[in-house]
């Protein structure tokens, strides 16, 4: 990770880079509470897969908004397609996954659901290791 | 650009879950009697919802009933009338009851609580039971109290010599009964504890005795659709308690009845019955609720299977050995009819054509399209046993556009004269059904 400018300008501007963070993680604890169902068939467990589910979306739904007023008052104007597909193709496996998790009990998760937690997961850490950042500043022209 | 590229994906993907839960259910005159039609099981990305608008009743508009017969309204302006029971001396008895109320556990849950309020199910019971005096039965009570307050979502009611039983959702509570009394105000007394607890997701117990009055019998709901609240919660639930009147000890009769929401015996036989609301969320032809005899330590399938052997891949773990026990149910009702109130008929004046039979109301379905239900059913009994198409008695509780719907039928009695009286949970009616000349 390139090292980030103190401007106060700048931080504003990767606002949404953050809550992209936050959504992943939230997500991505999805797949492991799914993966704790599955080997415990406790009910409790699926339940937090839900319930996490519909908090990472949400909190996604906040990134992409960000994103937006980002563009909208000139902080950025170049995507950084990369991130974007992968952070995308998560949210919308996870939306699927949040109807899938909406049935009752062992096929809530097992097999579709977990499956689609850990290739949610996947996406989201290769997301993440390219530094969940959805655009590229104008301060830096690449890295934010 | 992110929300742009995200909103066609979305609007594909919520068209993906209409279509899988677009699937029209089918004839529900495939689904009655002993050998029900059994479509495959199915997995939805989107519950399978419709459910109409509570619109209540109009002044002068009634339910409908067949040539013959005529239906009045006996009581109006209840709260949230359940369960219906006629007294030696003529008096009727509605219990005002809805569910004790529980938490949403899942996101789900929040739009099931939604759903259910469009419906009307969602309003307040009136914890209560309230008498209703016919003295002349004209069919207009001359009389009417509040016979006993401040019970617990109470359901099932009988009276067994001088001891009324009510079943709140907690337990069975019994108080003296003088013929003639229109208020009790002395608090029951415990006979014995009933499951509830935290979720109470099928929270009425349906109750009725046998022939000599020893025991009473208890029908409780499961905890869940298809045990998603956990197996723990289910323990001592899904099943039909026998309860020793006089020590209040209890045990578990019969098993694996998923919401067993009225217990009666066939007259004739003396046979114990009941009426089953059985699983959701597998489609709209499964599973049909049913009517069967209960048999002494039977076990009827949930939450492993249903209609005997047909395996819910849902649970887990699953359970092989249960599986090949479970009993086939007497007779399908078709599929999200939600009877909710059994009764036997025993040759009174009506009509000659329900002499023998049990009528039973049907709450409606809340996910299928089409609606099915929304109506009182009678099914003829040959020889103790359920035989024959069922015969639509009281109608015209759905709008006529399918969309909206003016009551829901539940409790069913017999007033002295033999009249079928009908509650209505969602017009807060009690309606009689009686034959246009009497003595037919």
């Amino acid at each position: 990770m390139p090292t980030q400018k103190p401007s106060g300008r700048c931080t504003r501007a990767l606002l949404h880079r953050r809550f992209t963070g936050a959504g992943a993680v939230l997500l991505i604890a999805a797949f492991a509470t799914d993966y704790a169902y599955y080997t415990t068939a406790l009910w409790q467990w699926a339940n937090f897969s839900a319930w996490l589910i519909t908090a990472g979306l949400i909190v996604t739904l906040v990134a992409s908004i960000l994103l937006l007023i980002n563009f909208a008052t000139g902080r950025t104007s170049r995507l950084n397609t990369g991130t974007l597909i992968l952070v995308t193709a998560a949210a919308v496996l996870s939306l699927v996954n949040a109807f899938v998790h909406s049935r009752d009990a062992w096929t809530s998760v097992v097999p579709q659901g977990i499956l689609l937690s850990a290739v949610s997961t996947i996406l989201l850490l290769l997301a993440g290791a390219r530094g969940w950042s959805l655009a590229k500043s104008h301060t830096t022209g690449d890295q934010p | 650009m992110r929300t742009r590229t995200l909103r066609p994906m979305a609007a594909l993907i919520s068209f993906a879950a209409l279509a899988a839960c677009s699937s029209k259910g089918g004839d529900p005159n495939r689904q009655y009697g002993s050998d029900p039609y059994l479509p495959e099981p199915r997995q939805y990305l989107m519950p399978p919802m419709s459910v109409p608008k509570a619109i209540g009743w109009n002044a002068g508009e009634t339910p409908t009933v067949p040539a013959g017969l005529k239906v009045e309204a006996l009581a109006t302006g209840l709260e949230h009338p359940r369960t219906l029971y006629t007294l030696p001396n003529g008096d009727i008895l509605v219990v005002e009851s809805n569910s004790p109320g529980t938490e949403p556990y899942r996101p789900k849950d929040f739009i099931a609580g939604k759903v259910k309020a469009r419906a009307g199910a969602g309003s307040k019971g009136g914890n209560r039971i309230t008498l209703l005096r016919d003295a002349d039965g004209a069919g207009s009570p001359k009389l009417r109290t509040i016979f006993i307050d401040h019970l617990n979502s109470p359901y099932g009611i009988v009276l067994v010599g001088d001891t009324l039983y009510v079943a709140n959702t907690d337990a069975i509570l019994a108080f003296n009964y003088a013929p003639g009394v229109t208020q009790i105000t002395s608090p029951g007394v415990k006979l014995a504890d009933l499951p509830a607890g935290r979720i109470d997701h099928h929270w009425t117990k349906s109750m009725t005795a046998n022939a000599d009055g020893s025991k009473l019998y208890v029908g409780v709901g499961s905890n869940s659709n298809i045990t998603e609240n956990g197996l723990d919660v289910e323990e001592g639930r899904a099943a039909i308690y026998e309860v020793d009147r006089l020590t209040g000890a209890k045990r578990i009769f019969a098993s694996g009845t998923r919401n067993p929401t009225s217990v009666a015996f066939e007259p004739q036989t003396h046979q114990l019955f009941a009426v089953v609301n059985e699983r959701d969320e597998i489609g709209p032809d499964l599973v049909p609720d049913y009517l069967t005899s209960i048999q002494q330590d039977g076990f009827y399938g949930w939450p492993y299977s249903y209609w005997g052997s047909h395996v819910d891949v849902r649970v887990h773990p699953q359970r092989p050995d249960l599986v090949a026990q479970a009993i086939k149910p007497d007779y399908g009702l078709s599929s999200h009819v939600a009877p909710l109130s059994l009764l036997f008929t025993e040759g009174q004046q009506l009509s000659p054509a329900f002499a023998n039979g049990a009528f039973i109301s049907e709450h409606g379905s809340w996910d299928r399209s089409p609606l099915n239900g929304y109506q009182v059913i009678f099914v003829s009994f040959v020889n103790g046993r359920p035989v024959g198409k069922p015969i639509s008695v009281v109608t015209g509780f759905l709008g006529k556009d399918n969309e909206t719907v003016h009551g829901r039928p539940v409790g069913l009695a017999l007033d002295r004269s033999g009249a079928l009286l009908v509650a209505d949970d969602v017009g807060n009616t009690v309606w009689r059904v009686s034959a246009t000349q009497p003595g037919i």
